[in-house]
């Protein structure tokens, strides 16, 4: 009998969706009769093949087999051999679930908010699609760093097609190549980092007894010098080199100004973007060589309080948006500043689970939001809404449990993995890295606002009368918006069963699933593993404080911003006039209504370098390439001038300079055979 | 046997005779004849080394040489009766305005 190894049909996930973008493209271009659905049903299929391996790899993995292969070198170099690879283990395969789950929820509902809706091009979209999740799942299984880049950087790329999909417009194409160059300046520290790697421990592995990781914990361990400098130093400027990519591709502050501006892509792409793909690619590559981010304390700090000040900074802005999308937009940059404050403050496991679960309920609100546009007639502004209770009733149950999921409140999947990120944050930071709890606090503001801002959207899109025509009149949904809504609707509410640590604290036994399966990996990738590391290498020591407590304080934080927004919107025609952006805190709402100048400072940085280098370029060119050529021409013509006088049109004296130069080769020839 | 000091000198008085002439001068048909002259000294270079070497490339090449100076006669003539019909002289030192 044969037997089939689960990992043998891997290399099948990422390459499924590549041939869906190969098929969608080919035939969209040369064949469009022959695409059903406009290019939708390649995609659908792929990604249904590669979330059914993804799930059949769950139980090989959960019984601790891993697969950790290289499949194809690529280039040999003398400091490294250069490959693609395979690593599965439970963070890959978790992250495999996750992200072809929502690519395939996001194709089915791109059915019912692209092909229902006329667009032009689709099969352009369609491909872009699968390009990107084929990108995305190529990225999680990657086994080295240089691996992880190249597809980190194809992502990119799809986000920018994506994002300006609509490019005769005016401002997706800005808006696209915004994020693509925004990005890429992060990307460059990653470039370098990448090199540093491969320079300085001679792998980019990520896992095994030569993994970078492990090389790197044993030349601290032995106190070797590396190229001139202690190991823990490279460590930490290494960490803080690949962070860079991390902070521009998961919109961390100061790098998230791109992310709003991605909002002009169609709905479907937000979501992909901000639930499975770009965005989590940044924090999954922090979690998949946390191993090496464990041996600096100084890097984790940075990543805990760049978590925790972004989760506050875009929380407020998130609270005077107009546009729906925007609201989620703020929102997404402010989760993934809980899940970077969670790995920096040590919380592993609490950050691949706020991971997890905010994939599964990030994506519930776009694909929500998706569908309240499409009710809208395409009308995004919250102020136009109102009243939408009624009318679309699957949507507004969905969005509700998304929005409690956002908030975190009892028992939605959101209020586990946020409690879990502060109680990390906590316990560390009073374990004796107090400047953890510096982001505790930052961490524990943004819940209020996150309350606040959350119920903002849900009162001012479903809830009072109608205030618009398309709000009074909306256009009718079909089930292939619902369906992914209902999936997700019910998977934000019990996902957060997959790791009830208070809930477990309180009734005494060990329900931390999430725990229990990051820890089956092989052993220099467990959760166990990394908290030795944190502890012996970084100082990080848990306080051990109560998680029933933690969890009553976040929750009642969150109700109470909940409070103020339902005091302040609900009501059949609110106003932001006369309430709390009213005079008393102009200048606040001025503020935030400008991001915090954080467009415009960047913008006039980037103007003043362009401007500098482009005078100097400028002077360059004109005083050395063109002055150059100008000399050349001059002299040339100078000295002609002088030499054309030998033309006298006598053929006399043609014949005495044909002598001279006769005599001239003679002479020199006499020189030469030495006659002289 | 005459030595081959004595053709080489001989050859190279009469080049250098033919080069006299040519520079100082003025009529055409005195510049062809020196040109002749220039010619010939190469001739009997030739011929004089292909008999010491007992080789007879250059007796041969000497025959190419002659038929050269033919044709080159030919043509130096045509050009002669056209600067005779475009300037009514045959002296060099008139036709200038080939020039800068």
């Amino acid at each position: 009998m044969v037997t089939l190894n689960p990992f043998d049909l891997v290399a099948a996930i990422p390459l499924l969706p590549l041939m869906a973008f190969l098929i969608t493209l080919f035939a969209g271009q040369f064949a469009p009769s022959l695409l059903p659905k406009r290019g939708a049903i390649p995609g659908i299929l792929a990604l249904s093949g590669s979330l059914l391996i993804s799930l059949s790899l769950i139980l090989p993995v959960y019984s601790g087999y891993s697969f950790n292969k290289s499949a194809y070198l690529w280039a040999k170099w003398e400091v490294s051999d250069l490959h693609f690879g395979f690593l599965i283990d439970p963070l890959s395969a978790l992250m495999l679930v996750i992200v072809s789950l929502i690519s395939l929820l996001v194709f089915i509902h791109s059915l019912g908010y692209m092909n229902d809706q006329n667009e032009q091009g689709l099969f352009r979209y369609y491909a872009g699609l699968s390009l990107f999740s084929f990108s995305m799942l190529s990225f999680v299984i990657s086994d080295n760093l240089l691996m992880s880049f190249i597809f980190f950087e194809l992502i990119g790329f799809c986000s920018w097609i994506l994002i300006g999909f609509w490019f005769r417009e005016d401002a997706p194409p800005r808006a696209a190549t915004k994020a693509f160059l925004v990005t890429r300046f992060g990307d460059y520290f990653f470039l370098i980092g990448v090199v540093a790697v491969l320079v300085i421990f001679g792998t980019a592995n990520f896992a095994g007894p030569n993994s970078f990781p492990v090389l790197a914990k044993s030349a601290i361990l032995l106190g070797q010098n590396l190229h001139g400098l202690n190991p823990q130093t490279w460590v930490t400027i290494i960490g803080l080199l690949i962070l860079g990519g991390v902070v521009g591709k998961s919109a961390q502050f100061p790098l998230h100004t791109w992310l709003p501006d991605a909002m002009e892509g169609p709905t479907p792409v937000s979501a992909l973007i901000h639930a499975a793909t770009m965005v989590a690619a940044g924090v999954y590559l922090v979690a998949r060589m946390y191993g090496f981010y464990a041996l600096s304390p100084t890097t984790l700090a940075v990543i805990a309080l760049i978590g925790g000040l972004t989760a506050l900074l875009a929380a407020t802005m998130a609270t005077v948006k107009h546009e729906l999308k925007q609201v989620l937009a703020y929102s997404t940059i402010s989760q993934y500043g809980y899940i970077m404050l969670s790995l920096g403050a040590g919380g592993y496991v609490a950050g691949i689970f706020h991971l997890t679960t905010h994939a599964i309920f990030k994506a519930l609100l776009f694909l929500g939001a998706g569908a309240v546009i499409i009710a809208m007639h395409h009308d995004g502004d919250m102020w136009n809404m109102g009243g939408l209770r009624e009318k679309l009733p699957v949507t507004y149950w969905s969005f509700v449990f998304g929005s409690l999921a956002l908030a975190g409140i009892f028992p939605f999947a959101g209020f586990w993995s946020k409690d879990e990120v502060l109680l990390e944050a906590l316990n560390y930071g009073l374990g004796g890295s107090p400047i953890l709890l510096v982001g505790y606090v930052f961490g524990l503001m943004a819940v209020f606002v996150t309350g606040f801002y959350t119920f903002r959207m849900v009162s001012l899109t479903f809830h009072g009368s109608p205030r618009s025509k398309a709000a009074k009149d909306p256009h009718s949904i079909r089930w292939n918006i619902k369906l992914p809504l209902v999936v997700l609707g019910i998977l934000s509410l019990v996902a957060g069963a997959i790791n009830m640590v208070p809930l477990g604290d309180f009734l005494g036994s060990d329900i931390s699933y999430l725990h229990h399966w990051l820890d089956t990996a092989p052993l220099d990738l467990t959760a166990h593993h990394y908290h030795e590391l944190l502890e012996s290498f970084s100082g990080y020591h848990s306080a051990h404080f109560s998680s029933i407590i933690s969890a009553i304080l976040s929750l009642t934080i969150a109700l109470s911003g909940m409070a103020l927004a339902w005091k302040i919107y609900e009501s059949p025609n609110p106003t932001e006039s006369g309430t709390i952006y009213s005079t008393r805190f102009n200048t606040i709402y001025h503020i935030l209504t400008h991001n915090y100048y954080q467009d415009d400072y960047q913008l006039m940085i980037a103007n003043l370098i362009r401007n500098k280098f482009a005078t100097v370029a400028n002077l360059f060119d004109q005083k050395y390439v063109d002055g150059l050529i100008n000399k050349i021409s001059s002299t040339s013509l100078s000295v002609s001038n002088v030499i054309r006088k030998i033309q006298t049109g006598v053929v006399t004296n043609y014949v005495f300079f044909l002598s001279l130069g006769l005599l001239l080769i003679l002479f020199v020839f006499a020189v030469w055979g030495g006659w002289f | 046997m005459v030595p081959i000091s004595y053709y080489v000198l001989l050859s190279a008085a009469i080049f250098s005779i033919g080069l006299f002439g040519v520079l100082t001068r003025r009529n055409a048909l005195m510049f062809l004849i020196s040109i002749e002259l220039m010619l010939n000294a190469a001739n009997l270079n030739f011929v004089a080394f292909s008999t010491l070497h007992g080789n007879l490339t250059g007796q041969v090449f000497s025959l190419f040489v002659l038929a050269l100076a033919a044709a080159e006669v030919a043509v130096g003539i045509g050009i002669i009766l056209v600067l005779h019909r475009n300037f009514s002289s045959i002296d060099v030192t008139k036709a200038v305005t080939l020039r800068w």
